[in-house]
């Protein structure tokens, strides 16, 4: 429908009712596309929250109603996709341990500042999560992160159990073994259920209940989800901590459907690694020290490595604070450890959204996906490069000059070095184009094919 | 006694460096010869690289000559190279002089850096601490850093000597500068958990003092005092017995002999810094400054080298800081803008990145990217005055320096080999 809609657009002679901030153009210096080329001078059109074209500047005429973003000299590429993500709950875990019946849409504060960073780095697409500290946590959602309800902000709900092997008393049997009950404690409930199912069938066969009457009991609500999830009816997302808990988590991919998110030090599972079909998520923390104990000397370990070493896909997830809540930080850690800037920019883009199952929505700019891109003022590997623009779904939902939270770190800090009694310098963050000097050295390398 | 192996490094490390104490002043030459005997004799060219010499623009295709520890030449692709060079293609590298990290937190453990005896200790040495195995130097070496200035801990109102030793080397030959700055501590932390012992007398040998920020300033008050008075004395008589050498060395703060450096974080304790040396009438370095914005336009006026602590702090220790501060990330830029000289440190900040990443935010936060990089290798030099010997690319300074896999403040960039006086630290 919107091929059309926005060929009766283009067409003057046509007389189109559309309302002009339902058509927004967006015009780029160089369009990262992820799945497709690199466009140079194009122009993303965007219509009813779709995109319906991308393309070089040269070959797409702008209908005149439509609403011009204009970024002839920025970069502009799809908003980053989260596949795994604890943030914007306060907390994210119950203090109990066995809670499958819970949802995350009851703990998400849209006013966090968890999602107001999120904006800020550039990320569309979250799926929250309950925290790693528990067994059976209940389910996520996919959430963008504006809006200001949870059903503002909803994509998609029930998308998913939390399970973690997360040692809470430091004994990671214990852990494993309070799992397993959990899951086997589900599996006898719904094979009594299941029995009490075929009694009643059973009953009414032999005439003992009138032929009319229907098997009444229902799964309890508490139990629906995890009943679900045993039923390979919901997907499980599992953190692993680490290397020793691997073993484990390969053992219960084979009889339930789940979705590994692995945590640093793995590094002595390389073995096990290499037998993980599926891509995997990786937590923020990619790189890790390890001490050899013999020669007590230090070696640094990167997850994204070991896992590209070992063939499997990956998605990369953004810390909560510090570096590795930077997007460019994320994507630099990964090249400087070997990995191709593809592969890097997939990690949060494209491999997120198979994931979450939304390959045809989010994660690339492309005609039919979600109008979701990000407006960056340079290389998105620079550290001097600045998110300037976020639209989602055709619609703008962050401008830097106007983000209160980078006026407090950058112009604020002028003003306050200021004299009281001399005018306020026109302060402004620093701009995006010092990207490293005369060095160009990270560009050219290629990215999107 | 069971010896761990590193309590053995540790004691033989301290053994060391005592010995080297004692000797080093005369010594310092004839290490010198002997060093340059026992270095390579051979020359080695770096070629075609990018380098970024420290306090010049960067050579696009340059050449960097080294050879007796020492850089002989830098330029562009015209240079001669000297005949029976060893030539090393650098294309696509860049080389920079290696990173100087002028407040290292990491030559020792805490335990060993904070001596709890005493509150004001100038006469104590970090240089008897120092380990040279301590697992901080391998990292430092690993990120590019070749030369570090460690510092008593901020436990004393005032420390002691800090030194500037080069990451790697024997015990000997890593001391660049030995009583290289006497390191002052304002705030919270000299105070902290100081109190009586079960409610005993105040003047029980087990009360520490102080335990509030005035008692840490009038603690610093009176020790400069007292060194005041001897150094009148003692101008005034020239038999007059030498002044104790914690007194002797505050003196040496006070004729401007020996670098100050006050750590202080809030916007309170940065101007207390700067008034109580006003008192003195000494100058002092600042260190970590997180408040820095705040008394931007006091530190311009005064004068003073900021070692900015952890510029990435922002982020990384949350937006309440440490001691009352509120570490902005305009800081670097509000500083440049005044010309207050900025040396970028890793400094206290246990979760400060690696050196080149610190001096990457400060170029993200404002500062122009040879400045940034400025921040790390010339600046540093200068302040601790081993810039005849570091900090740059140029012919007689030592051959400390890196070749990283693409521009050093690229989020991306490795070291791939890291050289200390020619010979190699650290590959890849």
């Amino acid at each position: 429908m919107n091929p059309k809609l926005l060929l009766a657009a283009i067409l003057p002679m046509v007389a189109v009712s559309a309302n002009c901030q339902d058509l927004v153009a967006v015009k780029a210096k160089k369009i990262l596309t992820i799945t497709g080329p690199t466009v140079e001078d194009g122009v993303v059109l965007i219509q009813n929250g779709r995109i319906t074209k991308v393309a070089k500047a040269a070959d797409v005429e702008i209908p005149w109603e439509a609403k011009v973003i204009d970024a002839s000299d920025k970069v502009v590429m799809p908003t980053w996709v989260l596949a795994h993500s604890e943030g914007g709950m306060r907390p994210s875990n119950e203090s109990m341990q066995n809670v499958p019946w819970l949802t995350v849409r009851d703990a998400i504060d849209p006013a966090s500042g968890y999602f107001e960073n999120a904006l800020r780095n550039g990320v569309g697409t979250v799926h929250v999560m309950a925290g790693n500290r528990t067994l059976l946590a209940g389910t996520g959602m996919v959430v963008r992160p504006a809006g200001r309800t949870v059903e503002d902000m909803t994509v998609a709900a029930n998308t998913g159990m939390k399970l973690s092997l997360l040692a809470r008393n430091g004994s990671r049997l214990q852990q494993i073994r309070e799992l397993r009950r959990a899951i086997a404690e589900i599996r006898e409930y719904l094979a009594d259920f299941e029995r009490k199912k075929a009694e009643f069938a059973k009953e009414q066969e032999a005439g003992a209940i009138p032929k009319d009457k229907k098997f009444e009991e229902e799964i309890d609500r508490k139990k629906q989800a995890a009943v679900d999830f045993v039923e390979k009816k919901l997907k499980g997302w599992l953190y692993v901590p680490s290397y020793a808990e691997l073993d484990e988590a390969l053992r219960m991919t084979q009889e339930l459907d789940l979705q590994l998110v692995l945590g640093p030090n793995i590094d002595e599972a390389k073995a096990l690694l290499s037998k993980l079909k599926s891509p995997v998520v990786l937590d923020d923390t990619l790189e890790y020290f390890e001490t050899d104990e013999e020669t007590q000397k230090e070696v640094l370990h990167c997850t994204a490595r070991l896992c590209a070493d070992a063939g499997v896909p990956f998605a990369l997830s953004l810390g909560q604070g510090g570096q590795t809540s930077y997007p460019w930080w994320q994507l630099g850690t990964c090249v400087r450890n070997g990995i191709d800037r593809k592969t890097a920019l997939e990690a949060l883009t494209v491999v997120p959204a198979r994931l979450l199952g939304l390959e045809e929505q989010v994660g690339s700019l492309a005609e039919g996906k979600l109008g979701n891109l990000q407006i960056l003022t340079g290389d998105p590997f620079a550290a001097t490069t600045w998110v300037e623009t976020v639209v989602l779904e055709g619609e703008v939902v962050y401008q830097r000059k106007d983000d209160p939270r980078l006026k407090y770190l950058f112009d604020e800090a002028a003003k306050a070095a200021a004299p009281a009694d001399a005018p306020a310098p026109a302060p402004k963050a620093p701009e995006g184009e010092q990207t490293g000097g005369d060095n160009k050295g990270s560009e050219g390398s290629g990215e999107g094919n | 006694m069971i010896r761990t192996p590193n309590s053995a490094a540790l004691a033989a490390a301290v053994t060391l460096a005592l010995a080297v104490a004692v000797t080093a002043q005369q010594n310092a030459a004839a290490q010198q010869d002997g060093r340059a005997a026992a270095g390579k004799q051979t020359v080695t060219a770096y070629t075609h690289a990018r380098i970024l010499p420290g306090g010049k623009p960067a050579i696009a295709d340059g050449v960097l000559v080294v050879g007796n520890g020492k850089v002989l030449a830098v330029g562009d692709a015209t240079l001669r190279i000297p005949d029976g060079a060893v030539v090393v293609d650098c294309s696509g590298k860049t080389i920079t002089p290696g990173l100087i990290d002028a407040a290292f937190a990491g030559g020792a453990s805490a335990n060993d850096l904070n001596e709890q005896s005493e509150e004001v200790t100038p006469a104590l040495r970090v240089l008897d601490s120092l380990d040279p195995e301590a697992p901080a130097f391998a990292r430092a070496r690993r990120d590019g850093v070749t030369t570090v200035h460690v510092m008593p801990g901020t436990r004393n109102v005032i420390g002691g000597l800090g030194c500037v030793v080069k990451t790697a080397g024997d015990p000997t030959s890593m001391i660049v500068k030995q009583d290289a700055s006497l390191r002052i501590t304002l705030g919270a932390e000299p105070s902290m958990g100081n109190r009586s012992i079960g409610g005993g007398p105040p003047e029980s040998m087990y009360y520490r003092r102080p335990t509030t920020r005035m008692g840490v300033v009038w603690e610093v008050r009176r020790a400069f005092y007292d060194a005041k008075e001897a150094l009148q004395m003692t101008q005034g008589a020239p038999n007059a017995s030498p002044p104790s050498e914690g007194v002797e060395i505050l003196t040496r703060v006070l004729q401007g002999k020996l670098t100050a450096v006050t750590t202080a974080r809030s916007e309170q304790d940065l101007r207390t810094a700067l008034r109580i040396a006003d008192e003195f009438g000494y100058e002092t370095v600042i260190d970590e400054a997180q408040d820095a914005y705040l008394v931007a336009d006091e530190l311009a006026q005064k004068k003073a080298t900021v070692l900015l602590g952890a510029p990435s702090a922002e982020q990384v220790g949350g937006t309440a800081g440490s001691d009352g501060a509120s570490p902005r990330s305009g800081t670097v830029r509000a500083l440049a803008e005044r010309s207050v000289r900025v040396v970028v440190t890793t400094g206290t900040n246990a979760l400060a990145l690696p050196l080149v990443r610190e001096a990457m935010f400060a170029n993200r936060n404002g500062l122009g990217p040879q400045q940034a990089l400025d921040a790390v290798t010339v600046e540093p030099a200068r302040l601790l005055g081993i810039d005849d010997r570091t900090g740059r690319l140029a012919a007689g300074l030592d051959a400390d320096f890196v070749i990283w896999s693409t521009d050093p403040l690229d989020p991306a960039a490795v070291a791939e080999s890291v050289h200390i006086d020619g010979n190699p630290a650290f590959t890849r």
